[in-house]
């Protein structure tokens, strides 16, 4: 942006820059005034909660009686917690677990129906993969707990049809957490098919057409062309849906309730029974900050990592 | 949601009203200083009429229970408007559905009357949530000879903490067996005799259960495995508690406890005449006649009178040892120390323990009424198979469902290890040391709080 000093100014390149300060401060107030609304949300709602906890840490509090001074007890606890660690190493596996075949999975999807095909093949089945993320999740989990039954569950049902024993899905240790990152893999995978499918038809066609003269094959397109175009829309993707798999509470809930035993009860579910179940509010912060630590490190990593392999165009 | 949610009142907050409320003491007072009073006209023609204090109730029940209710006390009591919500159960039981009624108070909602069991009631006056109703009872006669004479005395005890009267008892509920009589009936069995043994039992399972796999399988018994309810209903006829006398200490480690679960992981296990709990769907599976028996309380009675099945009696839990025992556990309505309304408040305490909500309820076939009266009506009969009877014989012989201060955090520990001796993950004697190593843990710190 450009201004203009007045023809009678002796100091017209001061004039100039002053003016020039003047809008740029201007901007930046009105830059301001933009995204204070959004502040104050993340001031009241993330940052205060935050600090909030902070301070809870060091509190004996149930919601209902004055909060007591505890020190250091309930990190020192922390250490002591083996139930904590059990329950995070299920986190853990079905965090890992449920990002890649989330991501594998919906690649694979999208590039399946970037395809030459009928439009009305295509949007039928863009629709009905797309479909169970548009679904409420506790509902769908109440349908697949019904399904994964092990006595008189359709699935078992299905499974003795050709032969085979009835699997406990929801009853075994083994079996609880697989279930669970199946179901969420059924639910959430369509979603990251339509962000794939963006970043699919975001790649130029010329590349391929070049790549085709030059006598690549499909699988020589897919991993020259397409994997490192496509690298960003994956970065988004792994980012998203690895926070998400942090999330995973209500469909667990449903499915299994965390059980048998601990079996899949994930990290939100533990801090859910320290805060509303025991009101043990100052080690439910507690626990709350581990998480925190080890989202923030995941991201630094997930951003350091992203440098060797994730290439813009 | 009630019809009562539609009135203007319902949009005024509790600051306007206690605004308005001090700008009439105000204006009142001030007509007073200016001129000595005539006697009131009792028609009051130009007097404004008084807006109604809102007073909100929070029940276990499905909120259809009390619709009579609501239309009752807008002619009983046009000074109080009503609202009865339902408490979330949260992971299931009264642990889970103390644990949202907390969380729901903390949050600052507005609750004057509330309905827990005895197995809440110490955590809610633990945390002084409750008021006493003594207070209340010495000031109104009838509703004390109503406590006093129409209320089994256990009952009313239930509903007490260190002498105090915090609930006004509604409805109650133990265990009985539950059985398709079509069933008993096509095997050529007789009905159970109410001193069956758990020998008798197990015969009785071994013969109706039939279980290859299939989609026609038909199980014999099926039980919660989970929930305290559910397991003294077992424990209980075993001569046996999983908590001591007193419930500040572990009692799992009693043989007793571990013959017990013993006898029910068998039956899932060994004798495969009974499913898995997770995930199965008893209810269904019962009205459907792929279930013979199940343990329950009389709330069950509404599943089928939905359900339209008919072909089914009860019978005592079968007994294995030490006196005859039922479970039983008792719930009520009280005042919350957050209502600014609490003579209203106490007024919805009597409207919905009154004889005809109690009717309301046994017509939906939900749990037994607390006043004998009700019980002794034809209704009550009437919506209940033949044995309906047996429900209130067994007052006598009840004992109270373990209910320490902190069930919502013994029940859960409980839980967690049932489950992993109904899908034979760990050995009985396993899951219940670890069970008691937790349970222990916390009754330790509940004796030193």
């Amino acid at each position: 942006m450009t201004s203009t000093a007045l023809p009678d100014d002796k100091t017209g390149g001061l004039t100039k820059r002053l003016t020039g300060m003047t809008l740029a401060r201007r901007e930046a107030w009105a830059g301001y005034l933009f995204a204070t609304p959004a502040l104050m949300g993340l001031l009241a709602f993330t940052a205060l909660p935050i600090f909030a906890s902070l301070i809870l840490i060091f509190l004996h509090y149930d919601l209902l009686t004055p909060p007591k001074w505890a020190g250091a007890e309930n990190i020192t606890r922390l250490a002591t917690d083996s139930r904590m660690f059990k329950i995070y190493w299920n986190s853990l596996r079905l965090v890992v677990g449920a990002t890649f075949l989330n991501n594998v999975l919906g690649l694979l999807l999208a590039v399946g129906l970037n395809r030459t095909m009928p439009w009305g093949i295509r949007y039928v089945l863009r629709t009905s993969i797309f479909f169970p993320v548009m679904t409420t999740t506790a509902s769908l989990a109440v349908v697949w707990r019904f399904l994964l039954t092990l006595d008189r569950g359709v699935v078992n049902f299905l499974i003795g049809q050709i032969g085979l024993d009835p699997v406990p899905w929801l009853s075994s240790s083994t079996w609880a957490l697989v279930s669970a990152m199946i179901y969420d893999v059924w639910k959430s995978c369509g979603y990251l098919m339509v962000i794939y499918l963006a970043g699919l038809q975001a790649i130029p066609a010329v590349y391929y057409e070049a790549a085709r003269i030059d006598g690549a094959g499909f699988w020589q397109q897919f991993r020259n062309v397409t994997l490192p175009l496509i690298s960003p829309t994956a970065f988004f993707a792994i980012v998203i849906s690895l926070i998400g798999a942090f999330q995973i509470f209500d469909n667990v809930w449903v499915l299994t309730e965390g059980g048998p035993g601990d079996a899949s009860r994930v990290i939100a579910m533990y801090i859910y029974e320290k805060a509303f179940r025991g009101f043990e509010m100052g080690y439910a912060s507690a626990v709350s900050f581990t998480l925190f630590i080890i989202l923030i490190a995941l991201t630094l990593l997930q951003f350091l990592g992203a440098r060797r392999w994730v290439h813009y165009e | 949601m009630s019809k009562l949610q539609t009135l203007p009142h319902q949009n005024m907050s509790r600051r306007d009203m206690l605004r308005l409320a001090g700008v009439g003491a105000a204006g009142a007072a001030l007509a007073a200083c200016a001129a000595p009073a005539a006697a009131p006209d009792s028609g009051g023609g130009d007097a404004p009429a008084m807006e109604p204090v809102t007073v909100i109730a929070t029940t276990s029940m499905p909120v259809n229970t009390f619709d009579n209710s609501l239309e009752r006390s807008v002619e009983q009591l046009p000074e109080i408007a009503l609202e009865v919500n339902a408490n979330g159960w949260g992971e299931g039981g009264w642990d889970g559905y103390s644990d949202t009624l907390l969380t729901r108070i903390a949050g600052g909602e507005q609750i004057d009357v509330i309905m827990i069991a005895i197995e809440g009631l110490r955590l809610l006056t633990a945390k002084n949530v409750l008021v006493a109703l003594d207070d209340f009872l010495a000031g109104d006669q009838p509703a004390n000879e109503i406590l006093q004479n129409d209320v089994h005395v256990t009952l009313r005890e239930m509903l007490q903490v260190d002498g105090k009267q915090y609930e006004y008892p509604f409805s109650w509920n133990n265990m009985v067996m539950y059985y398709n009589t079509a069933i008993f009936e096509e095997e050529g069995l007789d009905p159970p005799a109410n001193d069956w043994t758990w020998d008798d039992f197990l015969e009785t399972c071994l013969k109706v259960a039939n279980v290859t796999g299939g989609a026609d399988d038909r199980f014999a018994y099926s039980f919660w495995g989970a929930g305290m309810f559910g397991m003294a209903a077992w424990y209980f006829n075993n001569d046996v508690s999983p908590l001591s006398d007193d419930w500040l200490d572990s009692n799992l480690l009693d043989p007793k406890v571990a013959e017990t679960v013993q006898f029910m992981a068998d039956l899932i296990l060994e004798h495969k005449v009974a499913p898995n709990p997770e995930g199965w769907d008893e209810w269904a599976q019962f009205h459907a006649g792929n279930l013979v028996m199940r343990t329950c309380g009389r709330w069950c009675i509404g599943g089928s009178l939905e359900a339209d099945f008919t072909t089914y009696d009860m019978q005592y839990q079968p007994h294995r040892a030490g006196p005859l025992r039922t479970v039983a556990g008792t719930d009520g309505w009280g005042v919350s120390t957050s209502s600014e309304n609490p003579q209203e408040a106490w007024e919805i305490v009597k409207l919905l323990s009154s004889t005809e909500a109690s009717i309301d309820m046994v017509q939906l076939g939900g749990n037994i009424p607390a006043l004998r009266s009700v019980s002794e009506l034809p209704v009550f009969a009437e919506f209940g198979p033949p044995n309906t009877a047996l429900f209130y014989e067994t007052l006598d012989f009840a004992a109270t469902v373990p209910s320490p201060t902190n069930f919502n955090i013994v029940e859960p520990i409980l839980n967690r290890n049932y489950a992993t001796i109904w899908n034979g993950e760990r050995t009985v004697e396993e899951a219940l040391q670890t069970a008691h190593d937790e349970v222990q843990v916390e009754m330790d710190k509940l004796k030193q709080a």
